[in-house]
């Protein structure tokens, strides 16, 4: 199973969405569980009010996550790297242009969710890339 | 003295299709009138920084105005009982009704994204009545950006619609500007924009249409952003490839936006795009 971005890199990126203070504004009303899939490795999210409180690594069936998103992992890696190219640079691009980004789940508590849910991938783009 | 910008401000009530419209309109400089039109659920404001350029108001009449619906116009009557729905032939009366009643000759028409796509038209119907036209983020089909989350009484629609678009701008581009492209597109009313993407998306076709414009009767100068993914540059390389004696530009390292979201970056593409239509 794929370990990327690895556990060094989650941990630089729950520390930041935590620490942002755009965060700190409009993540109120974030509380919710979702997943990034990388290639074949599935993480859960825990977010309450805005805030990540755990990252579960294959979470079993007892985890409940209404939404995620998918993509392999070269999908991702464009995604991350300091220059995305164009159409990898946004996650709603990836989601209109990108047929591998896939979202999953119940897609309108994401939209409900949008200007959190959207900093907090930018702020994937900020953390940097894996391994870096 | 108050330190004034130069663009004044006024509302004007026009015909469109047979119902009065009153609209606001703005405008800065004098000489060949530039028609600017704005992007799907914003307004005026996105044009401030070209009203402000004194290289472009020095030899142009800079006229901006929101559309019916958008920004400070105001809804046609009975708006509550329609759901507004931009369509070709709607837009096409409103631009005309706007031209028409400010009484500009010959101008220069200059759209972003919807608007960057209905110039096309303009051209098409009107080649003879215009200097020419600058396509931002212009194509001529545009496919995939409706959906109906736009609308939803479970959604908050202005931070849906301003998220959803403000992946649009380059990463590169400044982040002051792009959160203020960000806060016109949340401060649009309950289904205008998805209104103008019926509009962008689901009613535009104009691939026939772009094949009758002359170039020698009516410039067209077309740009668009590196990083736009709503209309990509290949999108807009077909516009180009249609249209003979089109001049087609790739902005590198901008987005869907250029007007508002990097204006110092845009505005040496925008004399070039001006010099030419307006000689």
């Amino acid at each position: 199973m794929s370990d990327f971005p690895g556990t060094s890199w989650f941990e630089r990126y729950v520390t930041r969405v935590n620490a942002d203070p755009e965060m700190g504004v409009i993540g109120e009303w974030l509380s919710t569980t979702f997943t990034l899939t990388f290639g074949d490795a599935r993480h859960a999210f825990v977010v309450d009010k805005g805030r990540i409180v755990s990252v579960i690594a294959s979470p079993r069936f007892d985890v409940r996550a209404p939404f995620g998103f998918r993509a392999p992992v070269e999908v991702w890696r464009k995604f991350l790297s300091p220059n995305p190219p164009p159409l990898f640079h946004d996650f709603f691009a990836m989601l209109m242009r990108v047929p591998e980004f896939v979202i999953e789940g119940d897609s309108l508590i994401a939209m409900q969710n949008a200007r959190a849910l959207h900093r907090m991938m930018n702020i994937m783009r900020e953390t940097g890339a894996p391994h870096a | 003295m108050p330190d004034f910008e130069p663009i004044v401000g006024r509302y004007i009530t026009v015909d469109i299709g047979g119902e009065k419209h009153r609209l606001f309109v703005e405008e800065a400089g004098k000489g060949i009138p530039l028609v600017c039109l704005h992007t799907a659920g914003n307004d005026s404001r996105q044009f401030r920084h070209v009203m402000n350029d004194k290289s472009v108001t020095d030899r142009f009449r800079v006229v901006a105005f929101d559309m019916p619906y958008h920004g400070r116009s105001t809804p046609p009557d009975k708006w509550w009982l329609k759901k507004p729905r931009l369509t070709t032939k709607l837009y096409l009366e409103t631009i005309r009704a706007v031209w028409k009643a400010l009484g500009l000759d010959r101008p220069v028409v200059m759209g972003c994204s919807m608007g960057g796509a209905i110039v096309l038209k303009v051209a098409a119907d009107h080649q003879n009545e215009i200097r020419g036209i600058v396509g931002l983020e212009s194509s001529a089909y545009a496919p995939g950006r409706y959906n109906d989350f736009l609308h939803h009484p479970a959604i908050h629609g202005g931070e849906l619609c301003a998220s959803y678009t403000y992946g649009l701008n380059s990463p590169d581009s400044p982040e002051q500007n792009r959160r203020e492209n960000w806060w016109y597109y949340s401060q649009s009313g309950p289904g205008v924009y998805q209104g103008d993407v019926h509009f962008y998306s689901n009613d535009w076709d104009a691939r026939e249409d772009i094949k009758t414009i002359d170039t020698t009767r009516c410039k067209v100068a077309l740009l668009t952003g590196e990083f736009d993914y709503s209309c990509t540059p290949e999108m807009t390389e077909q516009v180009a490839a249609t249209i003979a004696g089109a001049r087609y530009t790739l902005m590198k390292r901008m987005g869907h936006f250029p007007m508002i979201e990097n204006y110092p970056d845009f505005r040496p593409y925008l004399l070039d795009a001006l010099d030419h239509v307006a000689t």
